[in-house]
């Protein structure tokens, strides 16, 4: 059997992937994507987890959060176009309506 | 789960029903009254419901769930916001030609998952109830499709939320690996959370960044005044009350089930973030002149004086805490709610010199909000005031002297920009420019705003000057909170 820390090792590492696109990448689409290898990374611990504890709360959560991922990237999408429709931007330098 | 149940757990079913049967009655009729009286009418049921399920309580309902009269008088507070809100979005979006139904479908369901977190009692409920309340708000911060700020203020919203719960979620995973149990209850069992290891320590950290965005306390601060600004002046509203106060009910009550002095780290770390809120967002304020920047920055400031009171902890916290949202979402509700009603369609109401001399033409007006902003900056006969004086208390009680001093300077400096607003509406309007308000020519409150902000301002006066009755029943309810 994988010992349990390789477990926490890889989805550490993705979840460390994910955070530095999320802060490196200036594509919203990228933004996005990095969010949801920062959700998967936590999908896989959670798993480990559950079947390292033998309780099945962990993989419930799962469910959870992949309904939820869903529905935000839906919506992510959607004000994306709205925005892209009308000013024709998808990358957060052009994002400079408000400052201060 | 068996009848009793379900009657503790009306208040939050007959929501989430609602704004189903709404969903289905937009498709028939599109009237704007139809959905405002119907919103209105079943937050005043789930309101009116919270004292039926007040007959059974506490009562735990699965493990997600604890109806306790904590989470009943949060939940109460969570639906007054709800039903203010909607009265100020009737008449926002009354006068704008748009959809309209979805905006109350949207506003159910986000006061529906604020108030599953207010009740929320396991890692699962916390996170569908936080989702619940920040996916309605992705789409209500967006509402304005054609309106570029709207939109951007949307997506960042969204971006930097998900973001932030997937922080949550790991240190969620975190905690749960260490101690096998994702229940607060089972959490604070003797025994169950061992001393700090590194994983255990990581967890937390990462739930205190994921609570801390949602709360906006600096460093997770930066999205505050753009969301504000960008947003329907009620959904700003709704953020700066209603989504912080169910976050900040839930944080108590996981605090004070895990026993926060026993993490010094967890402890310091907090007090940093509340030192650091006190003073950067009070400090930014300073230098804005768009008004719901300006309440941005000081609802960041306020939700630093509030976690002074979590560091305190103990029954006077728990009384200082709940005053001082009373009073702070009466506060904010009715800052926003003069914005929202002064608002046309050209754009809301924000600009600060638009407001120049407004005293002289519309004394009303000006002065309920003169009253919102006085008792934001705390002072006497105003609720701002005694919600300030339980904080201070609760503070100086645990010997908390470094976050009391700041919190001192951190009121002074707010002073300087509340006034400022204040000095802008008696100001004097400059020759040749025509009436006063020229911003905004026309723009009356309206029979609602005039009856909502009159209302909203007696209660901030009521509860400044006789604070006795909201005490005794913060005393029978929030203050029993166990342990």
């Amino acid at each position: 059997m994988v010992p349990l820390e390789w477990y926490i090792g890889l989805s550490t590492v993705l979840f460390v992937i994910g955070v530095v696109g999320f802060l490196i990448r200036r594509n919203i689409l990228i933004m996005l994507m990095s969010i949801e290898l920062m959700l998967n990374s936590v999908n896989i611990s959670l798993v480990a987890f559950s079947h390292y504890l033998q309780d099945l709360r962990g993989q419930v959560l799962v469910f959870f959060i992949i309904t939820v991922a869903a529905a935000e990237a839906a919506i992510g999408l959607a004000i994306l176009i709205s925005l892209f429709r009308n000013k024709e931007a998808v990358h957060t330098d052009e994002m400079t309506e408000m400052k201060g | 789960m068996n009848s009793a149940d379900f009657i503790a757990l009306l208040p939050l079913i007959v929501p989430a029903l609602a704004s189903v049967v709404l969903l289905l009655l937009i498709t028939f009729s599109r009237s704007h009254a139809v959905s405002v009286l119907f919103t209105l009418g079943s937050l005043l049921l789930s309101f009116l419901l919270l004292f039926v399920a007040g007959g059974g309580t506490p009562r735990r309902v699965t493990p997600l769930f604890i109806m306790d009269a904590y989470s009943l008088f949060f939940i109460g507070l969570l639906f007054i916001a709800g039903i203010v809100v909607a009265v100020m979005s009737s008449r926002y979006l009354g006068e704008r030609s748009m959809e309209r139904g979805e905006y109350y479908v949207l506003l159910l369901l986000a006061t529906l998952g604020a108030s599953v977190l207010a009740a929320g009692s396991h890692f699962a409920s916390f996170f569908a109830g936080l989702e619940i309340l920040s996916v309605s708000l992705y789409t209500l911060i967006a509402y304005r499709r054609n309106d570029d700020r709207g939109n951007e203020a949307g997506l960042k919203y969204l971006i930097l939320a998900a973001a932030s719960s997937s922080f949550l979620l790991f240190g969620m995973a975190l905690v749960y690996a260490q101690t096998g149990s994702m229940d607060f209850f089972q959490l604070a069992e003797g025994g169950r959370v061992p001393d700090l290891t590194v994983v255990l320590s990581a967890g937390l950290l990462l739930i205190t960044v994921g609570v801390g965005f949602k709360l906006a306390v600096v460093p997770f601060h930066l999205w505050t005044p753009d969301v504000y600004e960008g947003a329907p002046a009620p959904v700003a509203a709704f953020i700066a009350t209603s989504s912080k106060g169910a976050i900040f009910a839930l944080l108590m009550r996981y605090f004070s089930l895990m026993d926060l002095q026993r993490f010094p780290a967890v402890w310091y770390g907090i007090a940093g973030i509340a030192v650091a809120s006190m003073l950067i967002g009070n400090l930014l304020a300073l230098r804005q002149n768009n008004l719901k920047r300006i309440l941005a920055y000081s609802s960041i400031a306020h939700m630093g004086y509030l976690l002074v009171a979590v560091l305190a902890g103990g029954t006077v916290a728990k009384t200082a805490v709940g005053y001082y949202l009373a009073a702070y979402f009466a506060t904010m509700l009715g800052a926003f709610g003069v914005i929202a009603f002064l608002s046309g369609e050209e754009g809301d109401a924000e600009n600060l010199e638009a407001y120049r001399g407004m005293a002289w033409s519309r004394p009303w007006t000006a002065g309920v909000f003169v009253a919102m902003l006085l008792s934001l900056a705390g002072i006497p006969l105003t609720a701002g005031f005694i919600g300030k004086f339980y904080v201070v208390a609760a503070g100086a009680g645990a010997a908390l002297w470094i976050p009391l001093i700041v919190l001192v300077a951190g009121s002074t400096i707010g002073l300087y920009y509340y006034l400022r607003i204040v000095a802008v509406l008696y100001g004097r309007v400059p020759e040749g420019e025509g009436g006063a308000v020229t911003g905004f020519p026309g723009r009356v409150l309206g029979m609602t705003g005039g009856i909502l902000l009159t209302v909203l301002t007696f209660a901030l006066l009521w509860l400044g000057v006789y604070p006795a009755p909201l005490i005794r029943i913060l005393q029978a309810t929030v203050a029993r909170l166990v342990p």
